[in-house]
């Protein structure tokens, strides 16, 4: 009798934990981002260098996933690109360029007269909002050095000096942050020629300088801090449209900011550090990233990271303080770029590769040689920028598989699975599409949304140790 | 009048115990993505996994009628 009502109750028992099971799984989910995390209540690091703790699926290399040809590469003129200087000028002519302008200046116009979705006023107005606070190279020189205050330069281990930069940047409001030391080799990821046109001068001068003509870098400052500030994934999605471009012009802004103060900081520890003196100046941010073990390259021909995806804007520092360096890593990234192509395939003006393996063939001057990739047609893709989205476009960002958030657990599984198998990559780009991830977002639902700081969750990187 | 009654109990093997562990946790699992992919403001996503956790459930259901009395 015993036994028959012990498994009466036993099913019961199961279907009830079963209930509150499900019951506590949907509380836990429902509740808000800041209360889940305990690294997000300030747990400690475990690393001697504070490095974060990336995911278990991410694998650190001694060689990046892009190929590297360090014959081949040079210092790059970045005034050959195509968003700056006279570069586009001189792929397809000013005239052509006047022509792009003046069709982005019309279409402007017109389509806020029209009320096109995400391009009424209050976009425009929302994305002319991002005053430029001013790049330095040299940096704002206002904080006490520790000179004048009377003490010692700091001193520690390199480890203990990348652990309080760590800190410091990501109290200012980095996303990541790794650290890389320049070589015979990395040194070529350090412009020839910034996009204002001034000569970027390695010399063995003790501090750094400025002259109307170039920039002295002092061969001390051979320690490169790269990292990434955090894109709204939820506005890009809304792309092209000045809305959803103005998020890239936030990160750039807030970039800006951990700059000034990075740059303060070090001066107050006693070192130098050297910052970028406009937006993606002084060296290629990708490259140093990558190696850096900040992301992976990708088919967009730009940073990918293992936490946010694409949705990241990538900046980079030189100081003089030692710190402890980082290897690249392999999350699977590349590889699944080579199935994917979701971005290729949904790019306006048909500027990225569709090719399956990247190649040693660059697109044109806008590229750097010297490295295998998927290099992008910049010439067609700005001018669909300026001619027809009268913004930048940032689609192939948006559609991106890994510009998720991660909220559903389900995001997680997915990269670890195609990191650690890559035969299952096609099958998970055919599942994004079916679960409708990519899709344009309504302009206009966005001013109605609850959306948290700078549209972005910054406890996506913190994991506990 | 006697009152005995005879009780048959049959204990269920650990495999149809697993697998009725499997059919919970296929529930938490759904139930977390679909709630997940709704903060995320992904509306297919989020219809397809509730649906998902539907025919998971009749599926769980289905198969606890018919062997109920085994």
């Amino acid at each position: 009798m015993a036994d028959k009502r012990n498994l009466k109750l036993g099913r019961r028992d199961f279907l009830r934990v079963a209930g509150l099971g499900a019951g506590a799984a949907a509380v836990a989910t429902i509740a808000k981002p800041t209360t889940v995390k305990a690294g997000s209540q300030g747990a400690k690091f475990t690393d001697p260098a504070g490095r974060v703790n990336r995911p278990w699926w991410v694998r650190t290399v001694d060689q990046p996933t892009t190929e590297i040809d360090w014959n081949v590469m040079q210092r790059y003129n970045e005034r050959m690109g195509t968003v700056r200087g006279p570069g586009m000028a001189g792929y397809v002519g000013q005239e052509e360029v006047d022509r792009l302008e003046a069709a982005a200046a019309k279409n402007e116009l017109q389509r806020m007269i029209d009320n096109v979705d995400g391009y009424t006023l209050k976009d425009q107005a929302l994305a002319e909002a991002h005053v430029a606070l001013g790049w330095s190279f040299l940096g704002p020189q206002k904080a006490p050095t520790p000179e004048e205050r009377g003490m010692p330069k700091w001193t520690g281990t390199p480890e203990e000096a990348s652990k309080i930069i760590r800190a410091a940047m990501r109290h200012f409001g980095a996303a990541t942050v790794g650290f890389i030391e320049l070589d015979e080799n990395t040194r070529k990821l350090i412009y020839a020629v910034d996009p204002d046109g001034k000569d970027m001068i390695f010399t063995d001068d003790a501090v750094a300088t400025e002259t109307d003509d170039a920039r002295y870098i002092p061969n001390s400052c051979k320690y490169v801090i790269s990292y990434t500030v955090q894109m709204s994934q939820e506005t890009m999605r809304r792309c092209p449209t000045p809305l959803a471009q103005q998020t890239t012009q936030l990160a750039y802004k807030r970039g800006q900011d951990i700059q000034a103060s990075t740059q303060e900081f070090v001066r107050g520890l006693g070192y130098q550090c050297l910052g970028e003196s406009s937006t993606n100046a002084l060296a290629i941010s990708p490259a140093l990233a990558v190696l850096a073990g900040l992301g992976e390259m990708s088919r967009l021909n730009r940073l990918i990271t293992p936490e946010f995806g694409p949705m990241v804007r990538v900046f980079h520092l030189l100081i003089d303080l030692p710190v402890a360096v980082d290897k690249p890593i392999d999350a699977g990234i590349m590889e699944f770029c080579k199935r994917c192509k979701k971005c290729a395939e949904a790019c306006p003006s048909e500027s990225l590769s569709f090719e399956t393996e990247p190649t040693w063939e660059t697109q044109g001057g806008w590229n750097n040689p010297g490295h295998k990739a998927y290099f992008e047609n910049a010439v067609t893709c700005r001018a669909y920028w300026r001619e027809v989205a009268g913004t930048n476009c940032g689609i192939c960002f948006a559609v991106c598989p890994f510009a998720k958030k991660d909220k559903a657990w389900v995001h997680e599984w997915v990269k670890a699975s195609g990191s650690m198998v890559p035969a299952l990559d096609s099958f998970f780009r055919t599942m994004d599409d079916a679960f409708g991830y990519g899709v344009q977002a309504s302009a206009e639902e966005w001013w109605g949304l609850d959306l948290p700081e700078f549209g972005i969750d910054t406890t996506m990187s913190v994991r506990e140790g | 009048m006697s009152d005995k009654m005879t009780i048959a109990i049959r204990k269920r093997s650990w495999i149809e115990w697993s697998g009725w562990a499997i059919w919970f946790v296929g529930i938490l699992l759904i139930v977390q993505n679909a709630i997940g992919s709704a903060q995320e403001l992904e509306p297919r996503a989020a219809l397809i996994l509730w649906v998902s956790l539907a025919v998971w459930l009749l599926a769980g259901l289905v198969v606890w009628f018919v062997r109920k009395d085994r």
